[in-house]
Parts: C-alpha cells; structure tokens; sequence
C-alpha cells in the first residue's frame, strides 16, 4: 500500500508540472461557451410561451435582441439562420443602450453591459420578453434566466415571478433542465 | 472502444477514471479535425444534451450520442426522476440493453446479453468511477450499491465488450453511474416516500468550498417489506439500510480534483439461523488535468471496503485499494490516443460456515493493467478506425490480453454506421477456484484449481440514425462466440469439480428509439432479441446442463411515455414484457408502471407511483434452491423538496 501511495504521488508531481500548459485552452474556451449560450437562446423559444400580444402581428418575425455581446449575436445569427420559431421568421437584433424593447420576444444582455444591467433590465420589466443574462445576482436584478458556468458546462436558473409578470409561460422541460427555479421573490 | 468514449465526450466532464480515458481520446479525435463545429450544429441538441456539454470539449466541436461505434444507451438523471425508481437496480430497467430481474426483496439478477443470475459475472459496473463487482464471484452484490439517485447526472449502460478500456469483467457490458459534479447539487434536497413494498427518506445540503470548489453531504435510509411466495406466505426477506456520502470538487474545466466517498449499513431479515448485516464504506480522489490542443491526464485512486455477514451461509470482510492514470493525446494529425494502466489489490477475508467454505479464507489478490487504444482519423471524420488492447495480469491465469477493433462511418452528420470485433475474458474469480460446498469434506462441489479464463470473441454491427431532430434510433446485431464457459465436471470422491467444458454462441438484436412526437410528447421504445445456443463440450460430464450459465428470456420489449401536462403536470407510463425464462422456468410477464406527478411552488413535487398496475403480483426470477419470490405491485407516493 506505501509503494502504491509512493508510486502515485510521483505520478502527480510529475504531471502537475505540465499544468501551466493549459491555459492556452481558455480563449478556445470563451468561445466555446458563447456559442453554447446561444445555442440555449434559440432554443428557449420552443419552451416559452409568449401571449398574442407579445406579437405586432401574425406575421411579424420573433426577434431575439442581443445588447453587449457582439460574438453571441454573430453566433445566433448563423443559427437561425433558416430556421423559424412559432412559425415565424426569426431576426436578431443587435441593439444599442437606450433602444426601445418593443417588438422583440427575447433580450440577451451581456456580461460587457456590467452595471447598466439593472436599467436595461428594468426597462424591459412587466413586458413580454424573455429577459436572458449571464451576471452574477442578474435575477435578483429582474432577470429571467441567467446562466451560470459550473463544473465547465453552461447551465441556467430561472426566476418564475419576473416571467409571470411578463405574461411568459415556461415548460416545465426547460424547468427541468434548469439549474435552480426561484418561485418567489 | 472508441465508442463510449465519445458519448462520454459529449455528455459530461470525465467523472469516472475509465471514463475519463474515453472522453480524452474522443478529445483527442476532435483536435484532429481542423474545423470546428459550427453553432448551427449545437442548435440541434436537445436542451438537456446542452446542459451537458463540457465547454472545453465543444471547444473542439460538439460531439454526439450518435458517434459512438458502440451499443450505448444513455439513462439520463430526468429519465430516472421521471421513472420513479427508487434504487439503482431498478433504475436500470430504463436501459433496453439490460436484462434486469427482480430475485426478492433485496436481489436482483442483472445481465447483458445473456448468462443472468444472481451470480451473473459479465458485467462491470462502476460508481462514480470505482468498479463495484466482487472478487468473490466476479458480479455485483446489489444490495449495497446505492447513491442518492437525485444526484445521479447519467448511467451510460454500454451492452458488448469493453475489456480494452474497461478490463476483465467487461465481457458483456459496462454500466457507469456517474453523480453531478457538487456544483450542480447545491443547496438543500428533502426526499420522502412511502408505500406497500418501501420506506424511504433522504437529505442533501450542498455548499461552496471557496472559489473554485463545491461540496455536497447526503444522508438516506429505506425500509423494505418482504416478499411473498407463490403460497402467500412471506419470503422472510425484509431488509432496511441507511446510507450516508460526500462529495468535493475543486477547480474548473482545465484542471479538476474531486474527492468524494460513502459508507453503508443494513440489516437483512433472515428467517435462521439469525439477521443479515451488510456495511461498508469508500473514499476516492481523482485528480484530472486538461493539457493544450485536447490531450488529458487522470489520476484516481480509492479505498473500499465492504463487509457482509449473512449467518449460515458465510461472512466476508474485503477490502479494496485502486490506483488508475490514464493520458490521451494527439499524435500527428490523424491519431488520438489514450494509454494507461492500473493496479488494484483486494484483501479478502472470508469466514466459513458449515454450508460452504472458500479455501483459503483469506487471499490477497492483485490485478495490474496496461492498455492503449489508437483511434485513427482514416477519411477526415467520415471514416474512424479504433485499434486497442489492454494486457491485464490476475492472480489466476497471469497476463491476459483484450484487444478490440472498431471501425465507424458516418456518411453524414445524422447517420452512423459501425462495427467491432473484440476478444474479451471473464478471469477466475475466488468461487471459480476456491469454493467447496458443504464448509467441509465430502464435498458436493469443489472449485476448479485449474479453472481457466472464459473467452468471448464478438461480432458486432450497428446503425445509429438521428432522422429528424424529434426522432432518433439505434440497432445493434451482435454475434459472439464463447468458449470456456463453467461447467460442473464430475471429479474424485463424487464431488462436482468446477470446470471450463461448456461453449456456445449467440446471436442478438438489441435496438430502441425515440420520438418526440409532440413538444411534451415524448416517446421511447425498446426491444431485445437473443439466441443463445450453448453446449456442453463431448468431454464434458456435466449432468447439469446449460442451465447454471444463466437463464434469459429469448424477447424483450418497452415502451415509454412521458408527458407534460398543464400545470406543471407530469404523466409517465412504461410498459415492459420481458419473455419467459427457460430453466428454471418463469412464466413471461407484461407490466405496466405508472407516475404521476405535481410541481407546485418552493420547488416541491409531488408523485404518485405505480409498478406493475395491472398485475396483483409475479415471480422475476427464480433461484434455487429458494423459491421463487413473487414481486407484489408497488405503490408509493414520493414527495421531493427543493430548496
């Protein structure tokens, strides 16, 4: 049992030295992880459901707006690319601070926007749409979903109050594979 | 065996050592292809495969169930919840490449491809990494393998060989149950069931260790009733167990250290001469590093123990210590390769009784491995051969050898061809060898001091189709060919002499798919086919028959659904039909199992379980000498609590 414990000891001391290696991975990483959120975002619009109103018209596309992530956006944008939601056309908006939320059914906001966060939220609070973040505290802020990175996989929580009042109904599926459900305030 | 390890790849970061090793070399597969998958590929995940990408293996491209050249079915963490089972046994009834039956209250046999019995000993399973089989008979005692199965993340059941990554054992198939990471089990867990065939209660509290770590502690016990015979009387097979467990995880997708382990008790009911006790506790750490352009290193090393005293038949104290490295890395544009090796020495300590004694009582046994596996990009990724082999030295036959290759085609992004040939062996385990009924001479039986390793040779063929993005299938045909098989030889004195004189074939389908027929419709279907055709070699004096290698049904089949309904409503129904079993015979059954379940506000559900609704009861399995036990339908209503 010694030798063994020897034995794996010197295989750690001898692998730990190759650790500094791997932080070249971490760009690949970011990039990675901005492509599974957006991936997530698209996805949310099969599991939400958004009352009539949410909509200018039958045919008005479903408009995801991305404010303070430029490359979440470019990476949505090869998504729905062809592709529809509730049969509709989809567009990503690509937004500046101070735009108006009308029209769209889904906000992402990023990291970048940092303390601004609270004001686009509350700019977007008692509407119809889906408010999407990955800060920190975002859903005590009014967020809806925010995702969080844990154990190197991207996963979200969801705050059902904030969507209830949006008149936002989420499935119990996407419950399911949230991380954590906040029922109450 | 390329083919677990890209399921691996895809679902989850490396949680179990041989896991790890597979998920490297798919890793290590991806680097070779220069482009890296496009956004619109992960589009077509599913929200939960989503949620089970590692970051740093899409950071080479999003890999899929559907590249794995293997029989791989994968029970997921929400397929559990939503089964209602409430131990892992039953739980893996999910997978339709399992046979799973139900012995009694507290035995299960549990199989692969054939060769089921309680002694079933062609099938490795791991937990979280540490291999759980005795070394007494080469299977698993089921009733002390538990964990909190809401903290199960997956159990990757693979059906076929797996020795060139997993080892002598992994003849018929590998069941990995890997937990979550503690991460993803903070804050609190409250679980309570009750019903006619079980008790049970179960915490959770998870927490942060610092920046970059998490911890979980849980704690459960259960109380089972006993089951009847056929007469309506009691089996006498009650049993009750408490559980108790942690787990650490420390640090981030480049370099992570877990620590986690779990100790047990129970006390078995036994009719005479006295109760049952089984207990025993483990502790594994497993340290695991990410190294540039996708290659990977793994240490694991954990302690075992496991206690078992069942009076009048024998008592048993063994304890386990394992030590594992495994490193994938690219080589050149084309290879990916993992190599590795491990030790594992088990002190077993048996305490005889006058019903059957092993000789000597006490053994040391060590087993040490070295394997490689070369995966070969052949036509960029459209075309991947997979060569390997793992030598592994055991008390026993010394140094044997399980190599294996694997070819995969995949024409296009939704379709997947694949084939293997593997030679695999189930090495003597202490009762091929050492085992005399009664505890002392004449003996009736008597183990084989030449018992040789049993050698499966298997062919395999699959077809993995993902036709639409709400339905997927896969079909599996396998052909293997066996060859030293146990047999009971007659030998001097009138004993029975354990022996290797039986051999056979069998030929199988095993295929399942789903369909999501609506957006909370979802549909899944099973189905298992076997011929299995053994023999007794023209030497052999074996009165016996094939009967002792197992007893397996030739069919069967399962369908699933699982509906969402208004209100946070859930409405899950399964129904199984597992064909009759030859000898002894067990007449085929058909049972429905049923759950219900409410979510209400604060994170609690409610659930309401039926098993086998449509039948007052029917016989699993049977062992004898005992008689058969008759499995009762079970109801038991399940309240779970989120904080």
């Amino acid at each position: 049992m010694v030798a063994l414990t020897l034995r794996l000891c010197a295989l750690v001391a001898s692998l730990a030295a190759m650790a500094s290696i791997s932080a070249l991975a971490q760009v690949d990483r970011t990039a990675a992880e901005t492509r599974i959120k957006a991936a997530f975002l698209y996805k949310f619009s099969a599991f939400v459901e958004w009352p009539g109103r949410a909509f200018a018209g039958p045919e008005s596309p479903f408009t995801i707006g991305v404010i303070g992530a430029d490359e979440l956006a470019a990476d949505l944008e090869q998504i729905v690319k062809g592709r529809t939601v509730l049969e509709r056309a989809v567009v990503v908006r690509r937004m500046r601070r101070g735009e108006s939320v009308e029209g769209i059914q889904m906000l992402f906001i990023g990291q970048a926007e940092g303390a601004r966060l609270t004001e686009i939220l509350a700019s977007a609070k008692g509407q119809s749409v889906l408010t999407v973040t990955e800060s920190e505290d975002a859903l005590s802020h009014g967020s809806m979903i925010n995702f969080v990175s844990v154990d190197d996989k991207v996963r979200f929580d969801v705050a059902l109050p904030q969507a209830e009042r949006g008149a936002l109904r989420i499935s119990a599926r996407l419950l399911a594979v949230a991380r954590k459900v906040l029922t109450s305030s | 065996m390329g083919g677990i390890v890209k399921v691996v790849r895809k679902e989850e970061r490396i949680n179990a050592a041989r896991v790890c090793i597979a998920t490297i070399a798919a890793l290590a597969a991806f680097a070779a292809n220069a482009q890296t998958g496009k956004p619109s590929d992960l589009a077509e995940l599913s929200l939960e495969e989503l949620a089970d990408l590692e970051i740093t293996s899409v950071s080479r491209r999003a890999e899929r169930l559907s590249d794995a050249p293997a029989s791989v079915f994968v029970i997921t963490g929400d397929d559990i919840r939503r089964s209602g089972a409430t131990s892992l046994p039953e739980a893996l009834r999910l997978a339709p490449n399992l046979e799973v039956a139900r012995v009694d209250s507290r035995q299960y046999a549990i199989s692969a491809r054939g060769f089921n019995n309680t002694i079933a000993n062609k099938l490795l399973v791991l937990i979280d990494g540490r291999t759980v089989y005795t070394p007494l008979f080469s299977g698993v005692f089921w009733d002390a393998q538990d964990t909190l199965l809401e903290d199960v993340d997956r159990i990757e059941v693979m059906s076929g060989p797996g020795a060139t990554l997993w080892g002598a054992n992994a003849v018929n198939g590998v069941i990995n149950v890997i937990t979550r990471g503690a991460a993803e089990t903070q804050g609190t867990l409250l679980v309570a069931g009750a019903g006619n065939l079980e008790r049970g209660a179960a915490a959770r509290q998870g927490g942060k260790l610092g920046a970059d770590g998490a911890f979980r502690v849980y704690g459960k016990i259960s109380d089972r009733s006993h089951t009847s015979l056929a007469d309506g009387t009691s089996a006498q097979d009650s049993w009750n167990s408490g559980q108790a467990g942690f787990r650490a995880d420390w640090g981030t997708g480049a370099g992570a250290f877990t620590l986690q382990g779990d100790a047990y008790r129970g006390t078995i009911d036994q009719a005479a001469p006295g109760d049952g006790r089984i207990s025993g506790g483990n502790v594994l750490a497993r340290w695991a590093r990410q190294l540039s352009g996708g290659d990977r290193v793994q240490v694991q090393a954990y302690f075992d123990n496991s206690e078992r005293e069942i009076p009048g038949t024998f008592a048993e104290r063994l304890n386990i210590f394992d030590v594992e490295f495994q490193h994938a890395l690219r080589v050149g544009q084309q290879h990916s390769v993992i190599w590795g090796g491990g030790h594992r020495q088990a002190d077993d300590h048996v305490s005889n009784t006058a019903a059957l004694a092993f000789v000597p009582a006490d053994r040391t046994l060590t087993w040490t491995n070295l394997f490689v596996q070369d995966e070969v990009a052949l036509r960029g990724d459209q075309l991947r051969l997979t060569l390997g082999t793992k030598a592994e030295s055991n008390p026993y036959t010394g140094t044997e050898f399980l190599p294996s290759a694997r070819i995969a085609w995949k024409p296009d992004a939704s379709r997947l061809v694949w084939s293997a040939l593997s030679r695999a062996v189930r090495a003597p385990a202490r009762l091929d060898r050492e085992l005399f009924v009664p505890g002392q001479p004449p003996f009736f039986l008597a183990g084989g001091p030449d018992f040789q390793s049993e050698i499966a040779k298997v062919l395999e063929l699959g077809y993995r189709a993902q036709p639409s993005r709400r339905a997927s299938y896969s079909v599996t045909v396998f052909h293997s060919v066996y060859d030293h098989l146990r047999s009971l030889e007659p030998g001097p004195a009138g004993a029975l002499v354990i022996g290797n004189k039986m051999e056979g074939k069998a030929t199988g389908i095993e295929a399942w798919g789903s369909l999501q027929a609506a957006e909370k419709w979802r549909l899944s279907a099973g189905l298992l086919v076997l011929d299995q055709n053994l023999h007794l070699k023209p030497d052999s004096g074996d009165t016996t028959g094939v009967a002792a290698a197992g007893n397996d049904p030739k069919h069967q089949w399962s369908l699933r659904s699982s509906l969402d309904l208004p209100g946070r409503q859930e409405c899950d129904v399964m129904v199984r039909y597992v064909g009759p079993l030859p000898s002894p015979s067990v007449p085929g059954y058909t049972a429905l199992d049923a759950r219900y379940a409410w979510h209400f506000e604060r994170g609690l559900e409610l659930a309401l379980i039926a098993q086998d609704l449509f039948d007052r009861s029917h016989a699993e399995f049977a062992a004898p000498p005992a008689p058969p036990s008759e499995i009762e339908r079970g109801l038991f209503l399940k309240l779970r609590w989120s904080l």
